[in-house]
């Protein structure tokens, strides 16, 4: 049996090889990097833990698979494109106050489900023809919607990495609204008008309607935006009155969305629709099936503690730095598996800053894993959303913003207790 | 058109090559993941007066895989009334193995004896994936190997699912995350119509009113990082008998603290069973390596013996909040709730009040020995 280090070495090597040489998909080369690690770890090869690991991410899976499904129907039914031409008749004068309206729009999905790739599926799809509409690259616009679906997930009033954190200190998530506003708001605004202002200029509307399509809403009036008041209406009653929509989840929401997107606007055959979504939802799905068993792998021969240990022993400096490094490093495998299983220690080795502030610095860095290829699932979809082939091209422009986030949430850190004399009692 | 033909029969080869994988896999491991519902036969102490099923208190558990049995032990002699619960988060061994035992080996002299060792049985029949958890430990006796579901800390998701974006405690209104809508110790007082998780928390503490139960034992473990760790965990209600055990205990050298139950822990049994019922609720919490992120390599070992390289790492950096060395942690995880319930339940002070119960889990020793006590 090999020290941990060199099993990790191994899975990696075994990995990279499976990608370059053999040019398998991500999922398989992680699941065969699996079990190269187990067998290293002298645990032969555990089908059981391989299957169980795989089935730990079933309920992203089923969103990403329904969340893609509702988005075609959208699509197909004219309904998306309807709602970008309102938005640029609306807003069209006032580029600044667009593209800050748009940041709140794209993030509200996940401020309410706490899911990121759900939010690039839904608003950031939306918002996406109306901002290349504007001149920004489709690069750029992947990468306004990536960062602001990141900013969403984190942001309050439902923050899933800062519930998964604070419950395992047995933290109530109470609290954390100012300071998860802080951590995110100045951000998602600064960084999308950043990204956006060397393109603004003044839109000549006449020239930028024909690029957004057919009007559908005047042929088939508020009917066509009924699946979007639909899915926002059961997502706000399972947010607000949970006792009475306890067995909805969100995946049926998007499914009943769909379906109702079939029927209000635009004819289209839905199975069509659905085969066309779920063929491109495929490669992420299958690389959060090869997450689930590397990770149980890793936890199995001892790999995972290593790396908890390790980043807990650096000096004072060095544990900024390794918590900037390692969260979103283990977030690319999963944001929530980095925000429980890192995010935990890591705020019970910062004890002595205010815990709710440090909760939500942490649930930040766990966050900017969904921008950190090779699975960089916000970047992934959003190059899918904006029609951008190489998602890395969206990846390259949120770099900068991921490092500026990652100083951000270092300074809330340091400044945790002053911030937290803010908190309302 | 040749090469459209060897391509479509080249993507259905491989179509059918995966399906076929896939049932191979699934046939080998279904298997497995099946015998998590297999309960392990319990053999009670000839003290034993009946058992019966929680959905005796709750029908709306009946059937359900959230019934579980109570085992109720009457001694000859008038006393108090006493509860302990394990297995409430089924991976914490410590809960479900020190009730067990006491199942098989309780002797009750004045008063009566509640016992439940899983809690929620529904977390029994899973793990929970990505910790890699052992699925059985073996335990080798004189009378053959024994073994012993290592479950999971939520309910498992194939009874009650989907999970809900958040988890709305009932009664406080407290918001935690979906998952925790599978948490039975974040769940009570419980909904009798609520989640199947949820009317399990209703049942307890049902039984807890109707039962009279004067005293009540909720049994976890946590990681050695975990801040409440080798703890008592007391309400005001409950202070003073978890003191009194809490001193006992170290006066004899095992290394507990007596912790105040917050008043805004909303969902757990201290707190919930202090504001609902009239018993005085303790929970005990040991530490266990194999519930913590910082452990190294996972298995049955770390599980029940406890030694870990990761954790010795932590304990010499101070990451850790018990005494962690080549040995383990010091402190034996079933003796430590065993002995804490019993001082509790059973001061020197307090022998000749009526409400005490007298109860002894005197034969651990023969339990540990492999002679079973007869069914």
């Amino acid at each position: 049996m090999l020290a941990p280090l060199w099993i990790l070495l191994i899975m990696l090597a075994v990995f990279v090889a499976c990608i370059v040489l053999l040019r398998m998909p991500n999922g398989l080369a992680l699941i065969l990097a699996g079990v190269a690690g187990s067998l290293a770890g002298g645990q032969g090869v555990p089908v059981h833990h391989l299957v169980e690991g795989a089935f730990a991410y079933i309920d992203p899976i089923m969103l990403i698979a329904s969340a893609m499904v509702f988005m075609a129907s959208l699509e197909d039914s004219g309904a998306l494109g309807s709602i970008s031409r309102s938005l640029m008749i609306g807003l069209h004068r006032q580029p600044v106050l667009l593209i800050m309206g748009m940041t709140i729009f794209i993030m509200f999905p996940g401020m309410i489900t706490g899911q990121s790739t759900a939010t690039v599926l839904t608003t950031g799809a939306i918002a996406a023809p109306v901002l290349i509409a504007l001149g920004i690259p489709r690069a750029k616009v992947g990468a306004m919607i990536a960062m602001s679906a990141v900013y969403g997930m984190i942001a309050p009033p439902i923050s899933l990495p800062t519930m998964i954190i604070g419950s395992g200190v047995d933290m109530p998530y109470t609290g954390f609204e100012l300071p998860l506003l802080i951590a995110t708001l100045p951000l998602a605004f600064g960084v999308n008008l950043a990204l956006a202002w060397p393109h603004l200029r003044r839109i000549d509307l006449q020239a930028v309607l024909p690029e957004l399509g057919e009007d559908h809403a005047a042929r088939y009036g508020f009917r066509l935006f009924l699946p979007l008041v639909l899915v926002a209406g059961l997502l706000a009653a399972i947010r607000l009155v949970p006792q009475v929509s306890v067995s909805i989840g969100v995946v049926l929401v998007f499914v009943i969305g769909a379906l109702a997107g079939a029927v209000t606007g635009r004819r289209f055959n839905l199975a069509s629709s659905a085969r066309r979504s779920l063929r491109q939802a495929l490669p992420v799905m299958g690389i959060l099936v090869g997450v689930g068993a590397f990770i149980q792998i890793l936890t199995l021969v001892g790999v995972r503690g290593m790396m908890v240990v390790d980043a807990l022993a650096l000096p004072s400096f060095w544990k900024f730095v390794g918590v900037s490094l390692l969260m979103p490093l283990f977030g690319a495998v999963s944001c929530f598996g980095s925000a429980s299983v890192l995010g935990v220690p890591f705020l019970l080795s910062f004890l002595g800053h205010n815990e709710i502030v440090v909760g939500a610095a942490l649930s930040m860095f766990a966050g900017l894993g969904d921008l950190v290829p090779p699975t960089a699932l916000a970047s992934f979809m959003a190059a899918q959303v904006v029609g951008e082939p190489r998602y890395l091209r969206v990846a390259k422009y949120t770099a900068l913003p991921g490092i500026i986030t990652a100083l951000w949430a270092i300074g809330m850190i340091l400044l945790a207790n002053p911030i937290a004399k803010l908190i309302p009692r | 058109m040749a090469r459209t033909s060897f391509h479509a029969s080249r993507q259905a080869l491989t179509a059918g090559a995966t399906l076929l994988v896939v049932a191979l896999v699934v046939t080998f491991s279904s298997r497995g993941f099946l015998q998590q519902h297999e309960v392990e036969v319990l053999h009670p102490s000839p003290a034993l007066t009946r058992v019966f099923k929680l959905s005796e208190i709750n029908p709306r558990l009946a059937g359900s895989p959230g019934d579980t049995d109570v085992y109720l032990y009457e001694g000859p002699g008038e006393g108090g009334t006493l509860l302990i619960i394990g297995g409430a988060h089924a991976s914490e061994i410590a809960g479900t193995m020190t009730v067990a035992l006491l199942v098989e080996t309780l002797k009750v002299d004045a008063g009566r004896v509640f016992l439940i060792p899983h809690a929620n049985a529904s977390a029994m029949t899973h793990d929970e994936p990505q910790e890699a958890h052992p699925r059985h430990l073996v335990f080798q006796t004189a009378g053959g190997p024994r073994k012993f579901r290592f479950g999971a800390r939520f309910t498992n998701p194939v009874h009650q699912w989907p999970d809900p974006i958040t988890y709305v405690q009932p009664g406080s209104g407290t918001m935690l995350a979906g998952a925790e809508t599978r948490n039975l110790n974040r769940a009570f007082p419980g909904v009798e119509d609520g989640y199947l998780t949820e009317r399990v928390a209703w049942a307890i503490t049902q039984l807890i009113i109707r039962e009279n139960i004067d005293l009540s034992f909720d049994i976890h473990e946590s990681s050695p990082e975990y801040p409440v760790i080798n703890a008592i965990v007391a309400s005001e209600t409950s202070q003073d008998v978890a003191s009194f055990a809490t001193i006992s205990l170290q006066s004899e050298g095992w290394e507990f603290a007596l912790e105040p139950s917050p008043p805004n822990f909303h969902g757990l049994s201290h707190r919930e069973w202090t504001d609902h019922t009239k018993t005085r609720p303790i929970l005990l919490e040991t530490a266990s390596p194999v519930m913590g992120r910082l452990r190294g390599r996972t298995d049955a070992d770390l599980a029940v013996i406890g030694k870990d390289v990761q954790y010795m790492k932590a304990a010499r950096i101070g990451a850790i909040n018990v005494p962690f060395d080549e040995n383990g942690i010091r402190s034996t995880r079933t003796g430590s709730p065993s002995s804490t319930a019993w001082r509790a339940t059973w001061p020197p002070s307090r022998r000749s009040s009526a409400r005490s119960t007298n109860w002894c889990p005197t034969a651990s020793s023969r339990w540990a020995a492999g002679r079973r006590p007869a069914s």
